[in-house]
């Protein structure tokens, strides 16, 4: 028998990475197939595509980094192969560029041309992931900037694509074939049409959009999962959610007033059910590489992106503002983690800051519908 | 999972329903000349020379105190032997054959009741340094330096919690000598004039709670109460048990009779009790083998250096012999590995654990938090961490290392099975260059 030595604590906790990333693709499932379900063909494509990309840009940049040294021997590629491969190239790198492919098709519009998911997830993978280092040291989330980038370049070769009719039919809808999307419709202000959507079919994802983002109750239940099984921080979804909330209320209350036909509550939950706000709290937000390393810093995370998400959307000239709200509150969060004042406690000083955000947005928000006329009902 | 860890799966319920094993004689006794405390000794016996049970045979040399060494049997001094101490380094032994008649030396004497109650805080301070009492929760800081504090003294704390997994050291001493307990809370409450006393213990153990509502009967108006806090791990830090008992939350590095509380382990107090009644050293301890490579995993009472491996064989050896092992004196969150089980059982071991030895290849840091939220100094480890790779000082010291209680708590909560403690040890130096 022999006796080695090690370092305190001897024991260790039977959680592991491994089984968060488990659980995140567990949660995207549902999503998934349901999307899969709505539009085979084109989830399909995506899918394949996505993943294949990602993984094999995330296999080359292991080999790349951990490339045998040159020294003057002859080795065969076999050798070569092990050293750069064993034991560097495990499971987690497999789930970890799935995950961001999964992500990556279901927030791109079903209406995407092809080369756009292909440059998409190009530019995620290796501009958003791999230039930083590898899994643990990204700074902004991927599938964000895969998505943004794909956006920004060939947003206006994006074509609408409606759900197909069954699905229209399947629960009691409205009868609307319509060329937007519910954030399209009131982007730069026409309130007039927001009757078109009505907030049932909206929950059930009777829109168009993109592929995974408007299933709310697949959605809600990879949440759910979630959340149970502790692989993510609740703490940002809460406040993400809750300073949308809140602000879209203000928002609402400022342009509809409350004795409008239109009610303000319904504005809220046109903006909380619209656009990819719900999967990115749930999936995106959450990736807790990007995100702040203590509670209260993540208190702040999620109540800085949810600010710039719906100032984005109320006033910016884009209709959606979840992709760029994360990419802005990622750099937040490498602000927040800074040594200097990074600390795990709750102070006063943080709880007025998180008070101070949320009470100028709202305020913002406010002055800005009613006196500088950008939402009119 | 990201949320803060508190509880740690352990297999208490196996160990601490069985009574103690008496093992008091082993053939050869071996007593440490240096200890972590003291790097330097004298002894003032020769070989051949016959010892008697308490009899002081040296003089260790502390860096501001000095502490007399007992022979803990009564028998031959045969020479000195190299073992391996509890903190892992090889120690010259003293080794002593026993000879089973257990000859006590003229140093021992029965007060009365009536003497012990004419005692000072000076005299008992007198007694406990003469008997070399230190804290038997595994610190070996000398209690008589607790003692000499000026400070007004209101509530004596008594830790039982024992908190780390797997030892049922403390757990089966509380339900085995609830009356040396008592009584030594006794002398110290007399010693500092203490009006209170809480006995603290983990609310989950039922049974020390059955034992001490009844005992506590038999001490009315003494001022001694049973206090049960919470079950998480690392309550029986003083700060955290201080915090859950009295509600007072010491600031980073203060002692805790600036606010009129002194702390003693139950193995203490025990040790206090037998020095004050008979004046006594500590010459045996509870023990706990355990852990998942030992085949019945048992508690016992035995003299002060008896070698382990006469232990092993009565919890019938190691399990898996094929396999390799990790060996622990102390316990599975702080305890010290050592590299071989050649080893001594000193005042301080309150445990044996040997477990399997378990290689977790090490991933890549998520940031998930984990240690963050599960430190119980607030610290940031994952942020230590990484200032240590980047041999960053300036970084190191904002983030304020030497706070660190080395409680293990980072690397057990850490999803990535990083070892974060190793680099907060790490960090620990670089913040006192």
């Amino acid at each position: 028998m022999t006796i080695v030595k090690e370092n305190s604590p001897h024991i260790r906790r039977k959680a592991t990475v491994t089984r968060m990333m488990v659980d995140v693709l567990i949660a995207l499932a549902p999503t998934l197939i349901f999307s899969f379900v709505i539009y085979p063909i084109k989830t399909l494509i995506f899918y394949v595509i996505s993943l294949a990309i990602m993984n094999a840009a995330e296999f080359v940049y292991v080999g790349l980094r951990n490339m045998m040294p040159k020294d003057d021997q002859k080795h065969t590629f076999k050798e070569k192969f092990e050293h750069s491969y064993k034991g560097k190239y495990g499971i987690n790198n497999f789930l970890t560029a799935s995950i961001t492919a999964v992500i990556f098709t279901l927030i791109m519009p079903a209406g995407a041309p092809i080369y756009a998911v292909i440059i998409g997830a190009l530019v995620g993978i290796v501009f958003g992931k791999l230039l930083f280092g590898g899994l643990g040291s990204n700074i902004f989330n991927p599938a964000a900037v895969g998505m943004v980038f794909a956006k920004l370049c060939f947003g206006n070769q994006y074509k609408v694509v409606e759900p197909p009719s069954w699905w229209f039919t399947l629960v009691s809808g409205p009868d609307i074939t319509t060329g937007a999307t519910p954030l399209t419709l009131v982007n730069g202000g026409a309130l007039s049409d927001i009757g078109r959507y009505d907030l049932l079919s909206m929950f059930f994802g009777q829109m168009p959009g993109t592929l995974g983002e408007v299933y709310k109750i697949t959605i809600l239940i990879g949440l759910i999962y979630l959340l149970v099984r502790r692989s993510i921080d609740y703490r940002i979804v809460v406040s993400y959610l809750g300073t949308a909330f809140i602000l879209a209320f203000v928002a609402g209350l400022s342009v509809f007033g409350l004795n409008n036909e239109v009610n303000p509550f319904h504005f809220t939950m046109y903006q909380m059910l619209s656009g990819g706000l719900l999967f990115g709290a749930t999936f995106m937000m959450t990736d807790p590489v990007t995100s702040p390393i203590n509670s209260p810093s993540r208190w702040i995370y999620g109540i800085v992106a949810g600010i710039l998400t719906m100032f984005i959307r109320f006033f910016a000239a884009l209709p959606e503002g979840v992709g760029f709200s994360i990419l802005l509150a990622n750099m937040v969060a490498v602000v927040l983690d800074h040594y200097e004042w990074s600390n795990p406690r709750y102070t006063w000083k943080k709880f007025v800051a998180m008070g101070s955000l949320i009470v100028v947005a709202g305020l913002a928000t406010w002055l800005l519908i009613s006196f500088g006329g950008f939402y009119h009902a | 999972m990201i949320a803060k860890t508190t509880k740690i799966h352990d297999t208490k319920n196996l160990v601490g329903a069985l009574p103690s094993v008496k093992f008091l004689n082993a053939k050869y006794l071996y007593i440490a000349t240096a200890n972590a405390r003291c790097p330097k000794a004298d002894v003032f016996i020769k070989e051949g020379d016959h010892v008697d049970t308490f009899q002081v045979i040296g003089m260790r040399h502390g860096p501001f105190f000095e502490q007399p060494i007992h022979a803990t049997c009564s028998g031959t001094f045969v020479g000195y032997e190299k073992h391996y101490h509890r903190n892992g380094k090889l120690t010259d032994f003293i080794k002593i054959e026993n000879d089973f008649k257990d000859t006590f030396d003229k140093s021992i004497i029965l007060r009365t009741p009536e003497e012990i109650a004419k005692l000072t805080k000076e005299e008992m301070t007198e007694i406990i340094k003469d008997c070399a009492n230190v804290g038997l929760g595994g610190s070996s800081f000398p209690t008589y330096i607790k003692f000499q504090t000026d400070k007004p003294i209101d509530t004596v704390l008594i830790n039982g919690i024992e908190c780390e997994p797997y030892i049922t050291a403390d757990h089966r001493l509380m339900l085995e000598y609830p009356y040396r307990i008592m009584d030594g809370i006794k002398y110290v409450m007399q010693a500092f004039n203490a009006k209170r006393a809480l006995i603290c213990i983990k609310s989950k153990y039922k049974d020390i709670k059955a034992v001490y509502t009844q005992v506590l009967k038999e001490y009315p108006n003494s001022g001694i109460e049973l206090c049960c806090v919470g079950n998480y791990y690392p309550q029986g830090w003083e700060v955290e048990m201080i915090k859950k008992a009295t509600g007072i939350q010491l600031n980073p590095g203060e002692l805790p009779s600036n606010r009129g509380i002194i702390n003693f382990n139950v193995s203490t107090i025990v040790g206090i009790y037998k020095a004050i009644k008979y004046n006594m050293p500590v010459i045996k301890r509870m023990i706990t083998i355990t852990g998942d490579g030992i085949n019945y995993p048992k508690n016992f009472r035995v003299r002060v250096g008896t070698p382990i491996k006469d232990l092993i064989p009565l919890c019938g050896g190691y399990k898996n012999p094929d396999k390799e092992k990790v060996f622990i004196l102390g316990g599975p969150m702080m305890g010290a590995s050592v590299p071989s089980d050649d080893c001594i059982i000193t005042k301080t071991v309150t445990s044996i654990i040997v477990f399997d030895k378990v290689n977790e290849p090490e991933q890549p840091c998520v940031r998930c938090g984990s240690c963050v939220m599960s430190c119980p100094v607030h610290l940031e480890p994952v942020q230590i961490m990484n200032a240590v790779k980047c041999a960053d000082k300036e970084r190191i010291k904002k983030l304020n290392p030497l706070r660190c209680i080395e409680c293990g708590l980072c690397s057990y909560s850490c999803t990535s099975k990083i070892p974060v403690t190793d680099y907060v040890r790490k960090a620990k130096v670089f913040a006192k260059l």
